[in-house]
């Protein structure tokens, strides 16, 4: 199904200023919403949903995330070692 | 006892019963929906706790039901007792049911959610009325799925096959992150696949009849299969319906999602709000790719609110996790007369029991670190005498007040694991531990002058009954 946004495509990520942001979904009814979404810090949100959700300017800076942090999330659970073909369990 | 064949059954009861309320005017998903659900659980107890949209911005034909769980009426009707079930009476019922393990499994061919296919080009986004609960959520998420999957090393025993409770979030049209804590047992089959270095099958079975959510929701044994838990429930088998790859997927099921936890990826998940009442902050988290999408004509998607306590999840979250704590205790240990881990997730226990010397109660407080429930997220235990009810806090509140003498009460155990979404956590997923011993020291523990505990003066129960009889004549 292709989707047709409600508004153009937002510039950059709410959450996280990313400039990665694509259309997601669009309301059934048309013109009624679209869903955005963002493929680096992986936030979406919905065209008409409050401002702080999809203003940049308005996202709560708790919330933030920047892009060059997300490496050092912590991992859970952790990956284990592959087994060695002579391990069976 | 009660078996509802699929969740529109129990919200056809709670609507006879007027437990659900109907909202019929537009709402929009955001913030609507999770505003509504939110005050829902703050109308107070003896409202109506489930509630039911049918008329969303953007939609014509979508339904989406909250709270079903949210209530000790709604409780005590998932398990097919009487809605006016006291709590005491919800535990010790539940637990007598449990101890009823194995139950059976039904098996068969085909299901209603199998009416609709979808197993090209899935977008997720398109499939489900997905919504933001609360404002800081990372994004839109499936929480109140039941996840199943079974151990790649021992794929035929149905005894390790694992129905969880998992939080999803959506991340792309086809990409859902989960939450797999290492306590939880399917952390257990993603660990066995990532060390084969193969994907772990998994299902997704959302909008289904209120128990098997409940059983998901149960840290049982690992060996033990919540379906056949869900029998033993219910009285009468549980009925399933084996996917493609082999998972069973309850047969009243509303949407189905077949995918794979992808091995060996993380990728950033969060926040959400979750059960401490706390976000749970971003952490990189297993991913899963879904390839097919199945779902009933005009799907029920079902939602569980999650706020600060109490909200739906705390109802969820009460009886599923005393029962196994007193389960485990109560084999090694006969004299454990109840158990309470109503309270956020149990993350606090009250265990009450008789005492067989000095030094008891202390012993049970630390078996209870050690349950399956403990290891992840019991970090205060109170021990309170027999003659104690656990799920009074009054009576509780008083044994802590005049029992407990600190320097000789108090165990605080450092540094053991914890679920990371305790906020007390340092670093995450790690917690200290404490026992409050607050019974009665006994021989050969001699401290504090226990020796003239008031009791009743004599003939105060037959007053009780006469006076009850006359507030009752009042009353008329």
């Amino acid at each position: 199904m292709s989707a047709t946004a409600v508004t153009g495509l937002p510039p950059v990520c709410p959450r996280c200023r990313a400039a990665t942001v694509d259309l997601r979904s669009a309301s059934p009814v048309p013109g009624v919403w679209s869903v955005f979404g963002c493929s680096t810090c992986l936030y979406s949100w919905r065209s008409t949903e409050p401002d702080e959700n999809t203003d940049p300017e308005k996202y709560p800076a708790a919330f933030r995330l920047n892009p060059a942090d997300m490496p050092n999330l912590p991992v859970i659970p952790t990956i284990p070692p592959r087994r060695t073909p002579a391990s069976t369990s | 006892m009660a078996a509802y064949k699929d969740l529109r059954e129990f919200l056809a009861l709670l609507d006879a019963q007027k437990l659900l309320l109907r909202v019929n005017d537009p709402v929009k998903l955001e913030p609507d929906l999770g505003a509504a659900a939110c005050a829902m659980t703050k109308l107070g107890e003896g409202s109506p706790a489930a509630i039911w949209f049918n008329n969303i911005a953007g939609y014509t034909d979508v339904q989406v039901a909250m709270g079903v769980h949210g209530s000790w009426a709604n409780h005590a009707l998932a398990l097919g007792m009487d809605m006016d079930a006291p709590l005491k009476e919800q535990f010790f019922e539940f637990a007598r049911r449990y101890q009823l393990y194995p139950g059976e499994l039904e098996r068969v061919t085909t299901a209603p959610w199998q009416e609709v296919v979808v197993d090209k080009d899935v977008n997720l986004y398109d499939l489900m009325p997905l919504f933001r609960m609360n404002r800081g959520d990372g994004g839109y998420f499936i929480d109140k799925p039941c996840v199943i999957s079974r151990d790649l090393d021992d794929w035929d025993n149905d005894d390790v096959e694992n129905v969880g409770v998992y939080r999803l979030q959506v991340k792309g049209r086809n990409r859902l992150g989960i939450q797999t804590v290492p306590q939880h047992d399917i952390a257990v089959h993603l660990a066995h696949a990532e060390e084969r270095g193969e994907d772990l099958p998994v299902a997704i079975a959302l909008g289904n009849e209120p128990l098997i959510t409940l059983m998901g929701a149960t840290p049982m044994l690992y060996n033990q299969l919540e379906y056949k838990m869900a029998g033993a429930m219910q009285g009468q088998p549980y009925r399933v319906v084996k996917t493609e790859k082999g998972l069973d997927v309850p047969w009243g099921s509303e949407f189905v999602l077949e995918g794979r936890v992808l091995a060996g990826v993380r990728e950033p998940e969060g926040p959400f709000g979750e059960f401490p009442g706390y976000y749970s902050g971003c952490h990189l988290y297993p991913v899963i790719e879904i390839d097919k999408v199945s779902h009933r004509k005009n799907p029920i998607y079902d939602a569980v609110y999650v706020g600060k306590p109490w909200t739906e999840i705390d109802y969820l979250q009460a009886m599923t996790t005393s029962t196994p704590i007193f389960v485990q205790l109560k084999a090694e240990f006969p004299e454990i007369v109840a158990v309470n881990a109503l309270y956020t997730h149990g993350l606090i226990v009250i265990v009450s029991t008789k005492t067989r010397y000095g030094g008891f109660a202390k012993a049970i407080g630390m078996r209870v670190l050690s349950t399956t429930h403990g290891l992840g997220y019991a970090k205060i235990v109170i021990v309170v005498d027999a003659d104690v009810d656990p799920f009074d806090l009054r009576q509780v509140m008083w044994a802590m007040s005049v029992k407990v003498n600190p320097t000789g009460d108090l165990i605080i155990a450092p540094n053991l694991s914890e679920n990371l979404l305790d906020p007390a956590c340092e670093p995450g997923g790690m917690v200290s531990k404490m026992v409050i011993d607050a019974t009665t020291p006994i021989s050969p523990d001699t401290r504090g002058h226990y020796g003239q505990e008031l009791d009743k003066p004599q003939g105060t129960d037959d007053w009780g009954k006469k006076l009850a009889a006359m507030v009752k004549d009042l009353q008329k």
